[in-house]
């Protein structure tokens, strides 16, 4: 009892001491940052305050040196066990700061004094350091300013006088510059300066007083006064050759380099931790808080290595980010990052990502209203190596071969290895770090988000492989610390959860040493009753793939909305409906009459519960019933259903609790720059990082929060798909060239074909009714998914039924494409629905929907293999033989044996087409898979292609005794895969002799292609380039030839 | 040509009528008249569009009978209109607001656009448009518009409001479907389900069978039958079974409690299109049950609110031989072959455009409404709604007992003998 009594008793005393250490700190802090602060001023005030920090501060009495003067309170006198620490500037002490107890204390660490109380003199010593630099390169700079104003008038000797000024203050620096002044001399071609050099140079001194024995001490003063006579000399040659403003320029120039050295050192070392970067930051900050420039040349490096060293070795990511991003930006981007000592990690895609796209927005939207309006949350980060430091800390390091392992055994073993990550600790630097983060967030929800390495890369996207978890963070602080790192480990346990390691392992990443940053973000949102949500969230894309309407182009892009937190809008819903804008065209509304807005409004929205901790989704009525007054922005959302009319709430006598609401986001979308505005994002980050992108935002009712921003992703089946040219005509059943969305449908193995011409000769009504309800039944018996279903004009028109096939979304749902053909009337060409009267159900049910215009030019349509292939109608269906004519089941097996149908849409071509294969071939393997990851057949075509080219335009075929060259193969065919080759046929007329020459050149080019392969792909072969002699008259006919450069 | 052979629907809707045309014996002058539509307008729309350019859209009105009264129909918002359903639609009208003996006759008008493809600003264009092509030839005195297919309230305002221009002064009576405040009328929403049970009340006296003793079964849970369901068990009778679409199984299911629905407890776990959630059914006690279980239940009412096609000849042999009526809530729940089998059993059918014929008389009252700039109180429209659906329906009940008339047959010719009788009346023919 009493022991533990005692160790709380002296547990609550350190406690004090450190207090009071933090209060100190702060009164000195806020002492030097008052604006008008001098350094004369400030050191009297600092005196007064180190006693207070100090363990017994009635006793303590201080004291501060600073060239000449001295400041000290009433009692100080030097005694012993004095505690003394040197202020350094620039490496050079300026003088210290002491302590002394005026009476006996028992003795510590340092004499009476604790290490703590050491380490705060230390704190205050380089604080006041950075403050008298910061304070003397103001006055060097206004004393220039005024200088250069004053010689102005007289023209001449303006850098004299700066250089004068120069000496007196800063001796060091003027003799740098005038360093640096000689070799510019040199290169300017003064010969006279050459000699200079030699007496310049100090090292034969050194050597000398080597010889001599003597100290260095009095040397030092030596080379100093040499070296002020010598570059006095410098500059008088100078003001020989140069003129006066280009003097005065290199003047200004070096001074501020020689000022910024060390963040230039720091960031360009690789050796250097992020701590020491985040140091260099911060000296750099306190220099130039209002951002002192660094030359042009200098603060791109600097912008490049942080870019590099915080986020990305991406070329293509530097090279963008390095427009838009400011030194000072990751200032404030270090303030919250939490990293191990020593750390080298990064923060990860996701981070950088949204760093960068809201740098864009910042620098492209300067002062438009927009950009007033886009925040980002406040987010806290940490680097990616924090998770080996956590495996480390935990002796876990064997799970990280875990992803060699077999898919089962992962899966297997998955939910203990998600144990065993949430029963470990984090190390205490870890630990201290998030606790500073959570009172830096206070209650407020979090989100914990991977932020890998490998997710959201340029030219890539890993998109919701890792997991992302909701923290209502509320409660006492060790309850929420204790939460936040649970969140922290599951995520980090995610790293090799089955899915991601699948997902890698089929794109060739399973050696990328995976390691992953965490971002801590703020959930945007308010507290509504007894839930916490952002009042409206969603996902924008850059390229609609969805269109409902032929006036809406791919471009104009495409904004999922739902009420709450954007879980909704980010995946597809079995059970409700996001809002479909598309920002370019927010006029057209994907549902129009009152019937289709209510029926396709989002019913739920997703939620914090802050009572019981958890993500919940709720039904909107009972939202907006319970506390739809306290949604801010909610006149915005929703529309008020009543009479069977729909308006927009006007005035403030509305009672959001007392009207049947419905989601429809009409104000937001009619009266608010929002959509706009996010039509105006989507393009200005399209355009800066020259790919289509995907961003993810919330509002709180008033701001727009940029959650994420990421290159368009696509799911396995929703991306462009590759067209080879080389496909058989004959094996091609239909194809299109208009409203092409992206997807590809790898096995249709029935065609459902509803015969335009006979569906328009029936004349009974019931007869039309009988068409529709068989393929209702048809959608019951047949394949899910591996059917597609073809009907002339409108599929589910009611009423005028002749117009389309009159089915409802339940009759059509198991079909993979939705097909509609539209065939020329005369002159005239009917509209088609663009599956509109169900168009929700199909985006959310991922239903493609295409339609055909089979009189266009340029397109196929084999009417005859349509029409008369054997009908299978009466294998499926017994009581509809009659309609034998009009609908007609054609089975692709029957017509082709063990085949196939696959139908490829790429909407950057605007092309489809249906195509008969053989299932899973495997030329089509390839097609399956994400075209940004590796395995797209026509990046890969394309840039082998290019290369092929460039070879070929290099090649000098009078050197070599090349006569022809040609390329074939996967490149020529563009179904290039990651690894393969380039094929070059070569038709060669020359010598052994040039042979072999041409060998070698070609080794070379071989061994480079292969290098840059492997850079962008992973692909490692050796060697790229396989090369064939053609020996006689070999078929060239199906092969490209290479046109040689003109000679 | 293969077009020739294709389905019209005028074609269906004058077939129709020479049906009921020969049961009446009408001459042939008449016959000539109400076959086809008395004026029929064609004009173009040109619209700015959004980007700057300018569309042309055809625009319709047919105006097929107004000898006893103004016209009145629909415009409908369609990609592929066509004027023979326009025309088929008009005449439809015609027989609908006679039934129910309403000072009106039929009409029809749309546009061919697909709404889809427009936004507001050019929706708004083209509803002007259309006012400005016709306003000579529509109006409070001669042919009164109404919502229909992708038109709604806001669409009529614009129209009103054009019109209103063009004619300098406020004529709320030239359209209805105007949301209320806007000159609309209230009980829009009941009327039509407590349309369909004013009908089934009288039947029942008729049949001498008190409400309160009997049970209903009812498909659907939207408006129609929310109301319906809500007057009935008001009444005092009891509905066992509720049949509704769900959504998410894309299939239907029927809800059955044998104690009793009652509208408050249903309405708590429906969306707003009658959807019921199955997991708060069941745990309110309902049994959940195949969507085609509301008509085999053992009931005294048939109330089919939903969609067409419901009754055939194959479901209709599984009808409760305790049923008595089948009031029609939905258009067209009841195929031939299905009418056959009911009359042969002697189940009484209300049919449909008699017993939902709630909706346009709600209408004609908001156009009284209008034009007196005085608006009802809801208790006062419902009133007039009852005793103008029981007078209705009592017509009709008497002439299809005196001439032994199916219930059907009957309403389609005492609409048309009363249409032929103005015409004659007026001296048209």
């Amino acid at each position: 009892m009493t022991k533990s009594k005692k160790s709380f008793d002296k547990l609550i005393v350190s406690l004090e001491e450190r207090v009071r250490e933090l209060n100190c700190m702060y009164e000195v802090e806020e002492l030097l940052s008052r604006p008008d602060m001098t350094v004369n001023a400030a050191l009297p005030e600092i005196v007064k305050l180190i006693p207070e920090g100090m363990q017994f501060p009635e006793i303590t009495e201080a004291r501060i040196q600073y060239r000449t003067r001295v400041y000290a309170t009433e009692g100080f006198e030097e005694q012993e066990g004095m505690m003394t620490t040197p202020i350094m500037v620039n490496d050079k002490e300026v003088g210290d700061i002491s302590v002394i107890y005026s009476e006996e204390r028992p003795p510590a660490i340092h004499g009476p004094f604790l290490e703590e109380e050491k380490r705060l003199l230390e704190t205050i010593a380089n604080r006041l350091a950075y403050f008298i630099m910061y304070q003397k390169l103001k006055m060097v700079f206004s004393k220039w300013e005024s200088a250069k104003e004053d010689i102005t008038s007289k023209k001449q000797g303006e850098w004299q006088i700066v250089l004068e000024l120069l000496q007196r203050t800063d001796p060091d620096l003027y003799i740098r510059i005038s360093r640096k002044m000689l070799n510019h001399l040199i290169w300017t071609g003064v010969d006279e300066a050459e000699r200079l050099l030699q007496a310049f140079s100090p090292a034969p001194q050194y050597q000398y007083s080597d010889v001599s024995g003597e100290t260095n001490t009095p040397l030092t003063k030596q080379i100093f006064e040499n070296s002020t006579k010598i570059s006095r000399e410098v500059f008088l040659m100078a003001e020989r050759h140069l003129s006066n403003t280009e003097i005065l320029s290199n003047i200004q120039k070096w001074m501020q380099q020689d000022k910024t050295a060390f963040l230039v050192r720091a960031t360009s070392n690789n050796d250097s931790s992020l701590n020491d970067i985040v140091e260099a930051l911060y000296k750099y900050y306190q220099i130039a808080p209002d951002g002192l420039q660094l030359m042009p040349s200098t603060r791109t490096g600097v912008r490049a290595s942080l870019i590099r060293r915080f986020f990305s070795d991406q070329l293509e990511f530097i090279n963008i980010a390095k427009n838009y991003v400011r030194v000072n930006d990751f200032y404030d981007l270090v303030r919250r990052v939490i990293f191990p000592t020593g750390s080298h990690g990064k923060l990860g895609g996701k981070s950088a990502g949204l760093f960068l796209a809201r740098r864009i927005l910042h620098r492209n939207l300067k002062d438009t209203p927009l950009e007033a309006m886009i925040k980002t949350p406040r987010t806290w980060h940490l680097s990616s190596d924090t998770l080996i430091h956590f495996m480390h800390f935990n002796n876990l390091e064997e799970i990280l071969e875990q992803k060699y392992k077999s898919i089962e055994e992962i899966r297997q073993e998955y939910p203990h290895v998600v144990q065993l990550f949430k029963s470990s600790h984090f190390p205490p630097d870890i630990v201290n770090g998030l606790s500073v983060a959570l009172d830096d967030f206070g209650e407020r929800p979090l989100i914990v988000r991977s932020s890998s390495l490998l997710e959201d890369r340029l030219g890539s996207a890993f998109s919701g492989k890792y997991k992302s978890l909701f923290l209502t963070n509320q409660g006492s602080k060790q309850k929420r610390l204790e939460a936040l790192m649970d969140a922290i480990a599951e995520v980090y346990a995610s790293t090799i959860g089955p899915d991601p390691i699948e997902y890698r392992a089929e794109r060739g990443l399973l050696d990328f040493h995976e390691e992953m940053g965490i971002m801590i973000q703020e959930v945007v949102g308010t507290r509504v009753g007894k839930y916490f949500l952002p009042s409206y969230a969603g996902v924008a894309f850059s390229n609609n793939e969805f269109r409902w309407s032929p006036r809406i182009r791919r471009e104009d892009g495409l904004i999922r909305l739902v009420v709450g937190l954007g879980t909704r809008a980010v995946d597809r819903l079995a059970d409700d409906y996001p809002i479909l804008v598309a920002p370019g065209q927010p006029g057209l509304r994907t549902n129009v009459s009152i019937t289709e807005i209510v029926r396709y409004s989002p019913q739920k929205a997703d939620v914090l519960n802050l009572e019981n901790g958890c993500f919940e989704s709720v039904e909107l009525r009972d939202l907006f019933r319970e506390a739809g007054n306290d949604i801010p922005g909610i006149e915005q959302m929703v529309s008020i259903f009543e009479h069977n009319n729909i308006r927009k709430p006007m005035g403030i006598n509305v009672d959001y609790t007392r009207e049947d609401l419905v989601a429809t986001f009409d104000g937001l979308i009619s009266d608010s720059p929002v959509i706009k505005g996010l039509g105006t994002i989507l393009r200005e980050l399209q355009k800066a990082l020259a790919t289509p992108v995907d961003i993810e935002f919330a509002s709180n009712g008033k701001e727009l929060y940029l959650l994420q921003c990421r290159p368009q992703s696509y799911s396995k089946y929703d991306a462009p798909s590759p067209i080879p040219d080389n496909l058989d005509p004959g094996h091609i059943l239909f194809s299109a060239n208009r409203y092409i969305s992206n997807g590809l449908v790898p096995e249709i193995t029935h065609v459902v074909y509803v015969n335009p011409d006979k569906y328009n000769e029936i004349s009974d009504l019931n007869r039309l009714k009988r068409v529709g309800k068989a393929v209702g039944k048809l959608n019951k018996v047949l394949p899910k998914r591996k059917f597609i279903l073809m009907g002339p004009g409108r599929w589910g028109s009611r009423g005028d039924i002749k117009l389309g096939v009159s089915v409802t979304y339940s009759d059509i749902n198991n079909t993979a494409v939705l097909i509609e053909i539209a065939r020329k009337k005369g002159n005239y060409m009917p509209d088609l629905s663009f599956g509109t009267h169900f168009f929700q159900d199909l985006v959310e049910a991922s239903i493609r929907y295409l339609p055909l215009y089979p009189d266009n030019e340029q397109v196929i349509f084999k009417e005859d293999f349509f029409s008369n292939s054997p009908n299978s109608l009466s294998k499926y269906l017994t009581d509809y033989a009659d309609l034998d004519d009009v609908l007609r089941v054609i089975e692709i097996d029957k017509v082709f044996k063990g085949q196939v149908l696959k139908i490829l849409m790429n909407a950057d071509q605007e092309k489809a087409v249906a195509v008969v294969a053989p299932p899973r071939a495997a030329n089509m393997e390839m097609l399956d898979a994400n075209p940004l990851f590796n395995t797209d057949g026509s990046a890969h075509s394309v840039w082998r292609q290019q290369m092929a080219e460039q070879i070929a335009a290099r090649l000098n075929p009078a050197r070599f005794g090349v006569k022809d060259i040609y390329l074939a193969g996967s490149s020529a065919e563009k179904t290039a895969q990651p690894g393969s080759d380039i094929d070059l046929y070569i038709r060669f007329k020359g010598t052994d002799e040039q042979r072999r020459e041409l060998e070698s050149w070609l080794e070379g080019w071989s061994l480079c292609l292969d290098e840059i392969n492997f850079r962008r792909t992973g692909f490692k072969s050796g060697r790229l380039l396989d090369i064939h002699f053609l020996k006689g008259e070999e078929d060239t006919s199906k092969m490209k030839k290479l046109l040689f450069a003109v000679q | 040509m293969a077009a020739d052979k294709s389905f019209n629907a005028f074609e269906m809707a004058q077939t129709q009528f020479d049906r009921v045309a020969d049961m009446l014996g009408l001459d042939s002058g008449t016959r000539e008249l109400l076959r086809n539509p008395l004026r029929e307008y064609h004009f173009s729309i040109p619209v700015k569009m959004d980007d700057g350019s300018v569309k042309v859209f055809q625009g319709f009105r047919v105006q097929h009978n107004d000898a006893r009264g103004p016209a009145k129909g629909g415009i409908r918002f369609h990609p592929q209109e066509t004027i023979n359903t326009v025309k088929a639609l008009s005449m439809w009208m015609t027989w609908k607001t006679a039934v129910v003996e309403l000072p009106l006759g039929g009409g029809k008008g749309g546009v061919i656009c697909d709404p889809h493809n427009l936004s507001q600003n050019e929706l708004e264009q083209i509803c002007r448009g259309w006012v400005r092509q016709i306003a000579p030839n529509v109006g409070p005195l001669s042919d009164v518009p109404a919502p229909d297919i992708m038109t709604n309230g806001q669409h009529m305002i614009w129209m009103l409001d054009e019109y209103e221009k063009i004619h300098g002064g406020r004529y709320p009576g030239f359209i209805t479907g105007k949301p209320v405040g806007m000159g609309g009328s209230l009980g829009r929403t009941e009327a039509t389900g407590y349309g369909v049970i004013y009908t089934v009340r009288e039947a029942l006296k008729k049949l001498n069978l008190d409400v309160a003793k009997t049970s209903a079964s009812v498909q659907g849970f939207g408006n129609v039958a929310q109301y319906a369901i809500k007057l009935y068990t008001e009444m005092g009778g009891k509905v066992v079974s509720v049949a509704c679409w769900d959504q998410n199984d894309q299939t239907s299911y029927t809800y059955k409690k044998e104690s009793g629905i009652t509208y408050d407890e249903l309405i708590k776990m429906t969306d707003r299109f009658g959807g019921i959630d199955p997991k708060k059914a069941q745990a309110a006690g309902y049994e959940q049950l195949d969507g085609d279980a509301w008509l085999s239940q053992d009931v005294d009412i048939l109330i089919p609110a939903a969609i067409e096609n419901q009754l055939t000849g194959d479901t209709a042999g599984n009808i409760s031989g305790q049923v008595k009526v089948v009031a029609e809530g939905a258009n067209g729940p009841t195929t031939p072959e299905a009418d056959k089998i009911l009359s042969e059993r002697g189940i009484f059918v209300i049919p449909d455009f008699l017993a939902n014929a709630g909706g346009v008389t709600c209408s004609y009252f908001e156009q009284v409404q209008s034009n007196m700039n005085f608006f009802w109180t809801l208790e006062e429209v419902i009133t007039r709604l009852d005793e103008r659906m029981t007078q209705s329906f009592l017509d009709v009940y008497e002439l299809a007992q005196r001439r032994n008339l199916y219930m059907r047959d009957a309403a389609y010719m005492i609409s048309i003998s009363r249409v032929a009788e103005a015409c004659k009346l007026r001296g048209w023919v």
